[in-house]
């Protein structure tokens, strides 16, 4: 019964997207109306969207979706988040996101009437295509042709809280590009002279990018613990394809910066933002298409592939072709010098577009190599670090000082003083690192880290005064980002460079030593049976100088629904290291148990999270 | 030429100084155990998702890392092993692709862009002053 019910919801929605649409091109409702229709096609695929998810919730087998993703015997919020853990879910959620982002913008202030109509018109075509596609291939509502009392499961590795809201957030972030792309075209085709757009699509390129952020970091966070193999970050096909769209993104955020009076990169920000969203599908298609190895092959169809692709090359066709042929003009030549704020950002826009093509270029050339020498080869994580990196460099230095670098000449206040102190540092951090492991990569990450929080609590302090509020804190925001970045460096640098790693064959009771006086006892193994799994959990007592500091548990969790094993390593949190215990195979009494020692990865995790809160500030208006 | 720009110029020579002095090479003599795993990060473990020999648990990782193993106790060197993978398994095998003719684009052309556009910006730059 909810399926049908969904999926008039859907039908319904996109029905009153296409009398959007044509009252947009033949004129004939009131603004008021057009806005009341358009809204309701957004609620409309709200409850088409709930309606999936109440199929979820109630275990409704007859819907195939449910009965191929869902188990009655599944705790209730995985039931809730499995809606979206698979394929035709999450694309459903897709285009309500879509339809949501267009919903909010038509409560946006101080947007011409116009104006609106015409990004909202935008905004419904793209919403009827995707949903053309989740209609013609993958409908969530499908009605099972057998009549079942059990379904089939979710995957395993997708049952954790952080996989739970890791899509949704992720969604929030590629999608919100659609109104940025609605929003760009809408500019090209009015050909409107003043800039009252810039603050809007800066302040919705922010809110996506801010998603996207947090959508990344939680996957990221969620494959440190979960995959079990002691690092974050893996350059796997689908975190490049979540990373191009974010540093895109991230360039549109700072060339908006330089929209101050006629000193506007009009071209580039447009140029921008319709490549935002085209790396958005372009990403979507990656995935869905199955053309990947990745550990997010889970929905794989070749029609499905090309479907997206027809809709990716239509999108992004048009969308290049409107601004090829109405691109607009840039006022005034820029002040260009060696070295000012207007240099600095061109020079941190173009580096990361090389980043961007960078990573594009190593994800997809094994399948170009396939299909012209029939070879297959692999592009991992040793070609992005020594392309990507090497390439970001320049960027990270300047970013320790574009802040506070000026518009109009290239003199910098207090010269000496940064001078001074970069000095200062390079040397303590030479003989730091000199006297203890030395590692270019380890030295360079270091002083490029500490570097940039450093320069940044200069600028703050000698440039701004300290006043208690809102206002302070949007002016040193860009400061507050920039250390994030410079702490979240040095959490990558020393994660990465200094992670130590043990390997033990032990049996239980025994104890295992570490650096500084840090003592593991593996105490017991213990088995349990969980609603839909059986836990095997190695306990863990870590003392430090003979004081017990923790209890920790490693084990694997067996799920009997989809007959498969999935890793649960035991973390230790300090503020400076993580112990990282990940629980092997047992030979006769013995164990196998891998320890990683990770300094401070916490350093990451508390980057992002500054992250995440310069561009919620950045969002808020004044 | 105001003294800013002469402190300003200071500033990035020594960036660039400090970036290119770097000791590049450590004359220590590095274990056997870390050449194992720096060969082994590069190698993909053929029976699994995107996940190098060296973190792996799986037999096959297993044993490629006690060939690798035996490979260089026998003296033979890192591209040597590397060879003799990649005969065996296909190029599928390196994380890292090799340099040839054939991944030319892929690790020239990044570096391509960065030149042109480091050109492009200064021919800009010196056309402004």
């Amino acid at each position: 019964m909810s399926s049908l019910l969904g999926f008039i919801f859907l039908v319904l929605s996109v029905l009153l997207s296409f009398i959007t649409i044509a009252s947009e091109i033949y004129r004939k409702l009131e603004f008021k109306n057009f806005l009341i229709i358009s809204r309701a096609s957004t609620i409309s695929i709200l409850f088409s969207f709930l309606c999936l998810v109440y199929a979820f919730i109630i275990s409704d087998f007859s819907n195939y979706n449910v009965f191929q993703n869902s188990h009655s015997d599944k705790p209730l919020i995985y039931k809730i988040a499995g809606a979206w853990g698979n394929h035709e879910g999450s694309i459903l959620l897709w285009i309500c996101t879509i339809s949501l982002y267009g919903f909010f913008f038509s409560f946006q202030l101080n947007v011409e009437e116009n104006f609106k109509r015409l990004t909202l018109a935008i905004q419904h075509t793209l919403y009827i295509f995707f949903s053309i596609f989740v209609i013609l291939t993958s409908n969530p509502f499908l009605i099972n042709s057998i009549n079942v009392n059990q379904g089939l499961g979710l995957n395993p590795i997708l049952q954790d809280p952080a996989l739970a809201i890791h899509p949704p957030l992720l969604y929030f972030g590629y999608v919100g590009y659609s109104l940025v792309f609605s929003f760009a075209i809408a500019v090209l085709l009015k050909k409107n002279t003043n800039n009252h757009w810039v603050p809007i699509i800066k302040k919705w390129s922010l809110i996506s990018w801010t998603f996207l952020t947090s959508g990344i970091a939680l996957g990221s966070y969620w494959a440190y613990y979960e995959l079990g193999w002691g690092g974050w970050w893996f350059w796997d096909p689908v975190e490049n394809i979540s990373l191009m769209p974010w540093i895109a993104g991230l360039a549109l955020v700072h060339s908006l910066f330089m929209a101050r009076g006629e000193r506007i990169l009009k071209k580039w920000i447009i140029f921008l933002s319709i490549l935002c969203f085209s790396l958005s599908i372009f990403g979507t298609f990656l995935v869905r298409s199955g053309i990947l190895t990745s550990v997010h092959s889970f929905a794989t169809d070749a029609s499905r592939g090309l479907f997206i692709l027809l809709i990716f090359f239509l999108i992004t066709g048009f969308g290049f072709l409107v601004f090829l042929i109405r691109a607009p003009e840039n006022e005034r030549p820029l002040d260009l010098m060696f070295i000012n704020k207007t240099s600095a950002l061109i020079i941190n826009n173009v580096l990361m577009m090389i980043a961007t093509i960078t990573i594009l270029l190593g994800t997809i050339y094994p399948i170009f190599i396939e299909i012209l020498t029939n070879k297959r080869i692999s592009v991992g994580g040793p070609y992005f670090n020594s392309t990507v990196i090497p390439i970001l460099l320049p960027g990270f230095l300047l970013m320790s000082i574009a802040p506070i670098l000026s518009w109009q000449s290239n003199k910098i206040k207090k010269t000496k003083l940064y001078v001074f102190s970069f000095l200062l540092l390079s040397i303590i951090i030479l003989a730091q690192s000199y006297f203890t492991n030395f590692n270019t990569w380890g030295f360079l990450g270091i002083l490029l880290g500490t570097w940039i929080i450093v320069a940044s609590i200069i600028a703050i302090i000698t440039s701004h005064k300290l006043v208690l509020s809102f206002k302070y804190l949007k002016n040193i925001n860009a400061f507050i980002a920039h250390i994030g970045v410079g702490i979240l460096i040095l959490g990558i640098t020393f994660s990465s460079i200094f992670k130590i790693e043990n390997n033990f064959f032990i049996e239980e009771g025994e104890e295992m030593k570490l650096i500084d006086n840090t003592i593991i006892k593996f105490e017991e193994i213990k088995i349990t049976n969980e609603s839909n799994f059986q836990s095997l959990r190695a306990l863990f007592l870590i003392k430090k100088n003979n004081k017990k500091t923790a209890n920790i548990q490693a084990g694997k969790n067996y799920y009997f629904v989809s007959k498969t094993i999935t890793t649960e390593a035991g973390i230790y949190h300090d503020w400076l290291k993580d112990i990282y215990i990940v629980l092997g195979n047992q030979e006769d009494n013995k164990w196998f148990l891998k320890i990683y020692i990770n300094p401070l990865v916490s350093f990451i995790w508390i980057g992002i999270v500054i992250m995440i809160f310069a561009g919620i500030i950045g969002v808020i208006k004044k | 030429m105001s003294r800013s720009i002469h402190y300003y110029k200071i500033f990035f020579y020594i960036i660039l100084l400090v970036s290119l002095n770097l000791p590049q090479i450590v004359f220590s003599k590095i274990a056997l155990d870390e050449e194992v795993k720096k060969l082994t990060l590069q190698l993909r473990c053929m029976t699994c998702q995107n996940q190098s020999v060296y973190e792996s648990e799986s037999e096959f990782a297993k044993d490629i890392t006690s060939l690798v193993k035996k490979m260089f106790e026998e003296g033979k060197g890192e591209d040597e092993i590397k060879s003799f993978l990649v005969e065996r398994y296909g190029e599928y095998i390196l994380f890292k692709p090799k340099f040839d003719t054939k991944n030319l684009v892929l690790w020239l052309f990044p570096f391509v862009l960065f030149l042109v556009f480091f050109i492009f910006f200064i021919i800009r730059l010196k056309k402004n002053s």
